[in-house]
């Protein structure tokens, strides 16, 4: 049954209240009545600008956490529990969730992860200050949001209003930098991609369009169907062409963003790019909040990077370690910097220095666990 | 004002290179006195940390050096050296503090010579380039 399909939950209220055809929520809660997990980690939105992450072993309340939110910065990595678990993951999250895997935090054998295909999301504090200043509304008041065509389309009792997210994000909004140059855009590491890419218009918001890529993909997409919480037609290739096309589209956006960003630091002088390096990071208050957040980081409490450095060191020794450690195994997402009370440019920072490691070693991390992290691993014989 | 005497540190291991320094000193082989060596049991202990604080505490330079490849006296462990020297380049590159600051070296307890023309070469290079960017302000 691996392949692509076009799939929808029966139930009405799950498929009205789901992102696009409520399949996610209708996969979860199956996997949880047929006890093929033990838990299901889900996002809990408590208002449009929060969502705590839950476990939870009840059908009922997964089904009442359906529907997309895009202004959350949480890397649901983190919050994995240990048992059987399921849950659903951005690219970020399941880059996240293989990383610690590899660094054995959780059994990745135990772990289901409905992938979300992801175009980006938006930091909740932002949000709610474009939401005053760009759409001209009370953030209190709004009710939803949805992104379609390149729109993001605000929800209020009295209607709604649409603003192309390109020009919010020329005006410093719109979706977290991290989110417009990160070029993974299907999680084909998880084992189940969803989304609504590749729909066919009518069907666009009803049905979910699903990739079942692993045996445990294969194992939730089934129990689902079996289950009766889910229906599912094959995908044509139409659909399939169209899904394609549209990755295609955001990668190559990602791309330019990516140009964008990286290009002025790379076009700058060693010493000039040392003093920009040293200018942002010397802001640092030292309060670790970069690393908490951080779903990579898996070293504990002894970690390196908590070793205090003198104060009169250029750049502190925290920051310093970091980068070094991260250099094989940031994956982007973005969390540094979004946590970060002083505002440094984090990930920016931390991807600038990964990049350079990870291309020379020809490595992605987060993506299967063929590969150890390099760090801890060994580069080859050669002396 | 006086030249500029570049701070270099070096870390040798306890088998070989440390031996191969020893040499370069029991035989009187020239090298400058710029040089300040730490003595570990094993280039494998050399922790990224340490070199990372070199630079911040203000070395101009920082020589990493141990058994050759194969010779190591605990198996392997300058596999890890090498390693994670690959991951130190490439940072000291991208914070451009100038890549000739860092560089490893294998000095089997014979090679006297080795060490000697290692430090030469290095605080010649460094003359040239001038102070770490990364001294703190209090050495500048």
């Amino acid at each position: 049954m691996k392949g692509c399909f076009i799939a929808w939950a029966t139930d009405d209220a799950t498929r009205k209240r789901g992102g696009s055809g409520g399949f996610v929520s209708a996969a979860l809660a199956a996997a949880l009545d047929s006890k093929l997990v033990d838990n299901v980690l889900v996002l809990k939105k408590t208002s449009p600008y929060k969502a705590t992450p839950i476990v939870t072993n009840d059908p009922k309340e997964v089904l009442e956490c359906a529907g997309s939110f895009h202004f959350v910065s949480v890397n649901m990595a983190q919050y994995v529990p240990s048992g059987r678990v399921a849950l659903p993951a951005k690219p970020c999250d399941a880059r996240g969730v293989i990383e610690r895997a590899k660094r054995g935090q959780l059994d990745l054998d135990d772990v289901y992860m409905l992938g979300l295909n992801c175009g980006g999301s938006l930091h909740p504090k932002k949000a709610k200050k474009m939401v005053e200043e760009m759409y001209n509304l009370d953030p209190d008041a709004v009710t939803g949001e949805e992104i379609l065509k390149g729109e993001l389309i605000l929800k209020t009792a009295d209607g709604g209003k649409a603003l192309k997210i390109d020009d919010l994000e020329e005006k410093g909004y719109g979706r977290r930098e991290s989110c417009r140059y990160c070029e993974t855009k299907i999680p084909r590491m998880a084992d189940i991609a969803c989304g609504n890419w590749g729909l066919p218009a009518d069907k666009v918001g009803k049905t979910t369009f699903v990739e079942v890529i692993t045996n445990k993909g294969e194992e939730i997409f089934k129990n689902a169907v079996d289950t009766g919480y889910v229906e599912f037609e094959p995908a044509s290739d139409k659909a399939i062409e169209l899904r394609d096309k549209i990755e295609k589209v955001m990668k190559g956006l990602a791309e330019k963003w990516h140009k964008r960003l990286f290009e002025p630091i790379e076009k700058l002088s060693d010493s000039d790019r040392l003093a920009f390096y040293v200018d942002a990071l010397s802001s640092c208050i030292g309060c670790g909040a970069c690393r908490k957040a951080c779903p990579v980081c898996a070293c504990g409490d002894n970690a390196k990077c908590l070793i205090e450095g003198n104060s009169d060191y250029k750049i502190p020794l925290f920051l310093m370690v970091r980068l070094l450690h991260l250099m094989d195994s940031c994956i982007g997402c973005g969390r540094c910097e979004d946590v970060c009370p002083v505002g440094i440019p984090l990930t920016l920072i931390h991807r600038k220095f990964a990049e350079r490691m990870q291309n020379k070693l020809g490595y992605v991390p987060g993506i299967n666990l063929d590969k150890p992290p390099y760090f801890e691993g060994e580069l080859g014989e050669d002396s | 004002m006086t030249e500029f005497e570049p701070k270099i540190v070096a870390f040798c291991c306890n088998w070989c290179s440390y031996a191969g320094a020893d040499l370069a000193g029991v035989s009187r082989m020239q090298y400058p006195p710029n040089v300040r060596i730490i003595k570990v049991m094993c280039s494998g202990r050399i922790d990224p940390l340490f070199v990372l604080m070199s630079f911040l505490e203000g070395a101009d330079a920082v020589l990493i050096t141990g058994c050759h490849i194969g010779d190591c006296h605990y198996i392997d462990a300058n596999h890890k050296t090498k390693n994670r020297f690959e991951f130190l380049k490439e940072m000291v590159a991208e914070l451009g503090i100038g890549e000739e600051r860092l560089r490893l070296e294998w000095i089997s307890a014979t090679e006297g010579e080795k060490f000697a023309g290692m430090v030469r070469e290095t605080v010649e290079k460094i003359k040239k380039i001038g102070p770490s960017p990364l001294r703190p302000k209090v050495m500048q």
